[in-house]
């Protein structure tokens, strides 16, 4: 005679709200990122090459205050650019790509998940780990500077601060649409991951080559739109060619469109059209 | 916190219907897929046939509230598909047919993260998906990524996450797909044991055998439609009034016999071999007259049976009818 068989058990626990459960894939993303060795070593590498050796001479220098001007050219940087597009185009590949590929969507729909949950799911978990690069050595940085200042005022480093927070969550925040959009039109992370970076370096091409007949395509470079807004956040005055109006619509074409256009790809995917 | 709640297990189906739809329009693009689509799907393991693009998976996604009904609705447990959708999901359990599972993670992370989305806490979740793929019969190898699982294997993490959040109505899309035969009877043998659990079960599959074998009710969609539903018995005996006979005797006596049971019954086919013939007549009252009329002709009766078909036959039928 056989064992006998495992019976079915009820289960008898309380369920989380359903506004709630996005924080599951953020979380999930987040821990699965820190367990990937190559991106772990290029996270390394980049908070070292960006901001380790500057915070340390910037400390040690003999300093008033943190200025604003310190961490614009921190953040205007564009090893910083560089390190942040290679680590945005690594960790937005599987997210999307790697859930077409398996069909997984329709597990994650079959629950009390709205496509919007899931969306936000994935891009709060982007978020999150992007910002360990993006936001967490420039505030270590910038807080160890206002530590080491020999002035007494301590009001304009902290303002200054708040500043970074703001434009490096805006950083963060500006370039995983661009990272979701090309991830969700393929089902291969490694296109995913390519096609990000291309992406982001042929609109710098093309800037690059337009401007000189034109100073406003200096908007098409994401890096150029980056660094404009820097300007405005810190509270600095942008160069007199670059118009705001302008500046502001690239900024709502290089985020909004591309996260529109995941959403229907994910509810068109999600009812198997 | 607040929690959501779960109506099913607070008993809110009146008649023992768990699904229902009424006169169902569903279309992608000009493609009519469900087309006043009504079902009563009862409690308990039902059926769910049809050919490919019937429009099964169309209903499942609607029940789902993954898709829209252009007309009418569907209820599950008196929630309405559409407004109470995030509610009905919290209730159900669906096991795809095709690949759906995460390959980099192993198959105790899968179900577990799958129970946390479904609403476990992260306390609960861990335990509880130890639990439900001891049940499935998934050992060490849960350890695994499942891009190393066998066929098997991955049915099996497949049915584990889809009860991991212990759903009251569980959708089975071709569970036994691509399983040996030891494992296609395991599998079986699990759904019934889900099934003993006050559970619904839903089960799509193209093997006609496993599923008269499991199914009380079966539901057959073809065109978009539910063409035929009830009872498996009933539908396969025809209502019981079908019966099979087979008699012999002389020339001359089973001439006397077809001519007066004609006169009684309807007769719907007579056919000979080997000097017997089988008939095969309607009869809604007992069988005495049938009897009698044997006897007082002289022919003698070999068998006398109700006359069953076999769900393929009643599905070709079906289909064909339709078609």
């Amino acid at each position: 005679m056989g064992l006998t068989p495992i019976e079915y058990r009820a289960w008898k626990g309380q369920r989380t709200e359903h506004t709630k459960r996005f924080l599951v894939i953020a979380d999930s993303i987040l821990r699965h990122s820190l367990r990937s060795k190559w991106f772990l070593a290029v996270l390394i590498i980049g908070t070292f090459l960006t901001f380790a050796l500057p915070t340390i001479f910037l400390s040690i220098s003999p300093h008033e205050a943190l200025t604003a001007e310190t961490m614009v050219d921190a953040l205007g940087n564009g090893l910083y650019f560089v390190f942040i597009i290679i680590l945005a185009s690594m960790l937005c590949s599987d997210l999307l790509a790697e859930d077409t590929r398996s069909n997984s969507l329709v597990l994650y729909l079959s629950r009390a998940l709205r496509p919007e949950g899931y969306l936000l799911g994935k891009f709060s978990g982007a978020f999150l780990t992007l910002a360990l690069f993006a936001m967490l050595p420039a505030l270590i940085m910038a807080v160890a500077i206002t530590a080491t200042q020999s002035g007494q005022d301590y009001v304009p480093s902290v303002e200054v601060i708040g500043e970074t927070l703001i434009a490096t969550a805006w950083t963060t925040l500006f370039l995983i649409p661009i990272g979701l959009m090309v991830s969700s039109v393929t089902r291969r992370k490694t296109y995913a991951a390519v096609g990000t970076f291309m992406t982001i370096f042929v609109l710098e091409i093309v800037a690059g080559i337009f401007a000189q007949y034109d100073a406003n395509w200096e908007l098409v470079s994401p890096g150029n739109v980056l660094a404009f807004s820097y300007d405005i956040i810190f509270g600095l005055e942008l160069p007199s060619h670059v118009n705001e109006g302008l500046l502001l619509a690239a900024a709502m074409v290089m985020t909004i469109p591309p996260i529109v256009f995941v959403y229907y790809q994910i509810t068109r995917r999600g009812v198997g059209k | 916190m607040e929690t959501s709640t779960d109506p099913l297990k607070q008993d809110t189906s009146e008649d023992g219907r768990y699904i229902v739809a009424e006169d169902v329009v569903v279309s992608y693009g000009p493609v009519l897929a469900l087309d006043h689509f009504s079902v009563d799907v009862p409690k308990g393991i039902v059926g769910l046939l049809g050919p490919n693009g019937a429009g099964k998976s169309t209903f499942i996604k609607t029940v789902l509230g993954l898709l829209e009904p252009k007309e009418g609705k569907v209820t599950v447990s008196g929630l309405d598909s559409m407004k109470d959708r995030m509610s009905i999901r919290d209730l159900v359990g669906y096991m795809p047919e095709h690949d759906c599972l995460i390959e980099a993670m192993t198959g105790a992370e899968l179900v577990a993260y799958m129970g946390r989305i479904s609403g476990m806490s992260k306390k609960d979740s861990i335990p509880r998906s130890h639990e439900v793929l001891d049940f499935v019969g998934l050992a060490e190898q849960r350890y695994r990524p499942i891009s190393t699982y066998s066929s098997g294997m991955k049915q099996r993490v497949k049915l584990a996450q889809a009860i991991v959040h212990d759903p009251s109505i569980v959708f089975l899309d071709e569970p036994t797909s691509g399983m040996d035969p030891q494992g296609r009877e395991e599998m079986l043998d699990l759904i019934n044991r889900i099934a003993a659990s006050d559970k619904s079960i839903l089960l799509s599959s193209h093997i006609l055998h496993d599923v008269e074998r499991l199914c009380k009710n079966v539901i057959i969609i073809s065109g978009g439609r539910a063409v035929k539903q009830g009872n498996v018995e009933d539908l396969l005996s025809r209502g019981g009034a079908r019966k099979r006979m087979v008699v012999r005797g002389t020339e001359r006596a089973l001439k006397d016999f077809l001519t007066s049971i004609g006169e009684v019954h309807q007769v719907l086919s007579v056919s000979e071999e080997f000097g017997q013939v089988t008939v095969v007549l309607v009869n809604r009252e007992g069988s005495d007259r049938v009897f009698q009329l044997a006897r007082s002709t002289g022919v003698q009766v070999r068998s006398y049976l109700p006359d069953r078909m076999t769900l393929e036959d009643l599905f070709i039928d079906t289909v064909r009818e339709v078609r």
